[in-house]
């Protein structure tokens, strides 16, 4: 058995399911948002460490504490990008997966539609907010409040690309798949 | 339009996206979006409180109890619980029954969340108690139910977005959780002795087995004293504790007991990096939401209604959002639930003059008891997928185990002083106690 065998498909950089709605070209980005989350969460867990020992320390280095909010932060916003193009989101219910049809065309598109829409204001006002976000600093790094705020339209772009995605190859190929019998989302194999 | 229109409007939207299949946190914002068209608010204070809402020093505390839980589990650390459970209670009627409930109090105390506990005993227990016979509803019911103590028992991801949202101590929220997470653990160990499946009957385990198992497990039950020591001594907040516990695993834990597993662990820092994004960014859409019903005064509308029929009765308050809560948990899920109805909470934890730790825990096990219940029963779909039963058998079989769980949810509706002792004990802070200005000890008002 391969070490990649061993490994759940959950935990895959590109997660082997559902592939009749992603294009290939966009694996690489997916692969590349699982390196963000993991980047994120190390450099959040890097700045707590080091914050709890400076302090014990009794040279507390202050702008650690803005360095773990942007990784916590932007961590939120690429793992809510990444969780779209995996389908990895929680969901409330999952009726279309027992629809076949026009039907099953019908509703997904218009799932998509919401998300597409939903992504584009973050994409639009999320870059408003920042461009203004650019004259405001946080206190005492004087990083600017854009370096976080920039997430919003940031993920809103990578969201509204993979609802695109879903929405062409999902017409093309058709909405239904082999995982249409599994439980799907947030749960590990 | 009426702002009680907008509020219906909003949250049907929500739910009706949701339903349909939009994830909840685009279906939530897709709401939000909605009701706001029809109001002065512009779509950048919308948008902007997708960051705020999760701009919060305490919530930072959710990725590290995930990532100790994910830690644990994938490094397959939990299996020398297990064994420690299986000495201690395996020789009992529905001994593998017993295990399940037991390694999940265990479990608890290491991690906040119900799926990881949901994966470790479907892949280890649910297999040997196929062997021996358990009906497999059954035992989806039970892992299930079981799981949901890692809501209650700290650290709780739940009592912490609790916390953070309400401004409630998280620490107070975190040792009233340990009531009802064992009454709900010493619920299903007797249900599952007198009206479980018999199981194989297996001798009792020897002493020298006992300390063995013990010895096995001992580094892995650090975790708790860690976490919980950290909170209590004032050395850490959750959030650094959660660290702490993390750094634990990382440095001592895992390169004694699987040494083999340190390259996997960019993998799981990216899969936990994936994971706390989900119910996060569903704090964020929910934040929005929660925000937009305070601007359209829907706390004041719903809190003047239930003022109405109980006045300011605490217990019939409590009463009437248990009921709502018991709802609300079904449809939605409970982390967006507790943001998007803080205020409401707020204002008639006010109105009824209740401890706002007495009323978290409460309510925070009404939404840990939503897990299993129809339709949005988290827990109950993740172990009915595992355990492979259809999820309308595995819910049958789970409607005995509700009476535990409104059996729980009444007593620390009737008995806050219960609930309420070991906050006033190990942290007086949190339940309004302060220092005696005359010598030792705290001044706690009724």
């Amino acid at each position: 058995m391969t070490d990649a065998a061993k490994i759940p498909a959950h935990r895959w950089l590109v997660i082997p399911k559902h592939r009749h709605l992603k294009w290939p070209a966009l694996d690489p980005l997916e692969a590349a948002l699982m390196v963000g989350c993991g980047i994120c969460m190390s450099g959040f867990t890097a700045c707590v460490f080091f914050d709890v020992v400076t302090r014990e320390l009794r040279m507390p280095w202050l702008w650690l504490q803005q360095f773990t909010t942007g990784f916590f932060a932007w961590g939120v916003f690429i793992g809510m990008a990444a969780a779209t193009r995996r389908l990895d989101h929680i969901y409330l219910a999952e009726i279309t997966r027992h629809m076949k049809g026009t039907r099953r065309l019908v509703i997904e598109t218009l799932n998509r539609l919401v998300v597409l829409a939903v992504a584009l204001v973050m994409v639009w006002f999320g870059t408003r907010i920042a461009i203004v976000d650019m004259g405001q600093f946080r206190m005492p790094s004087l990083i600017p409040m854009t370096a976080y705020t920039a997430a919003v339209p940031f993920a809103g772009a990578l969201v509204a690309l993979f609802a695109i995605e879903q929405l062409v190859n999902g017409w093309r190929n058709g909405f239904e798949g082999p995982e249409d019998n599994e439980y799907m989302g947030e749960a590990p194999e | 339009m009426s702002n009680g229109a907008l509020i219906v409007l909003m949250g049907g939207s929500f739910l009706l996206l949701g339903y349909l299949g939009v994830p909840v946190a685009f279906a939530i914002i897709a709401g939000v979006l909605l009701a706001t068209a029809f109001t002065p608010v512009s779509f950048d204070s919308i948008v902007g409180q997708l960051f705020h809402g999760i701009d919060a020093e305490t919530l930072l505390a959710i990725p590290f109890f995930l990532l100790v839980g994910e830690l644990m589990t994938s490094a397959d650390v939990t299996q020398r619980m297990i064994r420690l459970a299986q000495a201690m209670v395996g020789h009992l009627r529905g001994g593998l029954a017993q295990v399940v409930t037991l390694f999940s109090m265990f479990f608890a105390g290491i991690s906040g969340s119900s799926a990881a506990d949901v994966a470790v005993l479907a892949r280890t227990v649910a297999p040997e108690m196929d062997k021996e016979g358990y009906d497999r509803s059954f035992t989806a019911a039970l892992i299930a139910s079981a799981s949901t103590i890692a809501n209650l028992i700290p650290p709780s991801i739940m009592a912490v977005v609790y916390g953070a949202t309400g401004n409630v101590s998280i620490g107070g929220l975190f040792l009233g959780g340990i009531v009802p997470g064992v009454l709900i653990g010493i619920g299903l160990m007797v249900y599952s002795y007198f009206f479980g499946p018999v199981g194989k009957l297996k001798p009792r385990a020897t002493y020298t087995e006992l300390f063995s198992a013990a010895r096995g497990s001992a580094l892995p039950m650090v975790i708790p004293l860690i976490i919980m020591g950290g909170i209590l001594t004032g050395a850490f907040t959750p959030t650094e504790a959660g660290m702490v516990a993390a750094v634990y695993i990382l440095v001592i834990l895992i390169p004694a007991l699987r040494p083999t597993h340190i390259r996997d662990l960019p993998r799981d820092f990216m899969y936990t990096g994936l994971v706390y994004a989900l119910p996060l960014s569903a704090v964020a859409a929910a934040s929005a939401f929660g925000w937009m019903l305070a601007y359209l005064r829907g706390p004041d509308t719903v809190a003047g209604a239930i003022k109405a029929f109980a006045g300011t009765d605490p217990v019939l308050i409590m009463l009437l959002l248990v009921v709502l809560f018991i709802i609300v948990g079904d449809f939605v899920d409970a982390v967006p639930a507790i943001i998007i109805f803080m205020p409401i909470v707020n204002a008639l934890t006010e109105l009824g003059d209740i401890k706002p730790v007495h009323m978290g825990v409460v309510l925070v096990t009404t939404l840990a008891f939503g897990l299993i219940t129809p339709p949005y029963g988290l827990s109950l779909l993740i172990s009915a997928k595992f355990v492979g039963v259809p999820f309308g058998k595995a819910m049958v079989r789970s409607l005995p185990l509700y009476v535990v769980f409104l059996g729980t949810i009444l007593f620390c509706v009737f008995f806050p002083e219960v609930v309420l002792f070991l906050p006033k004990w190990l942290l007086p802070e949190s339940v309004g106690c302060f220092k005696s200005p005359t010598g030792p000890g705290y001044i706690c008002p009724p």
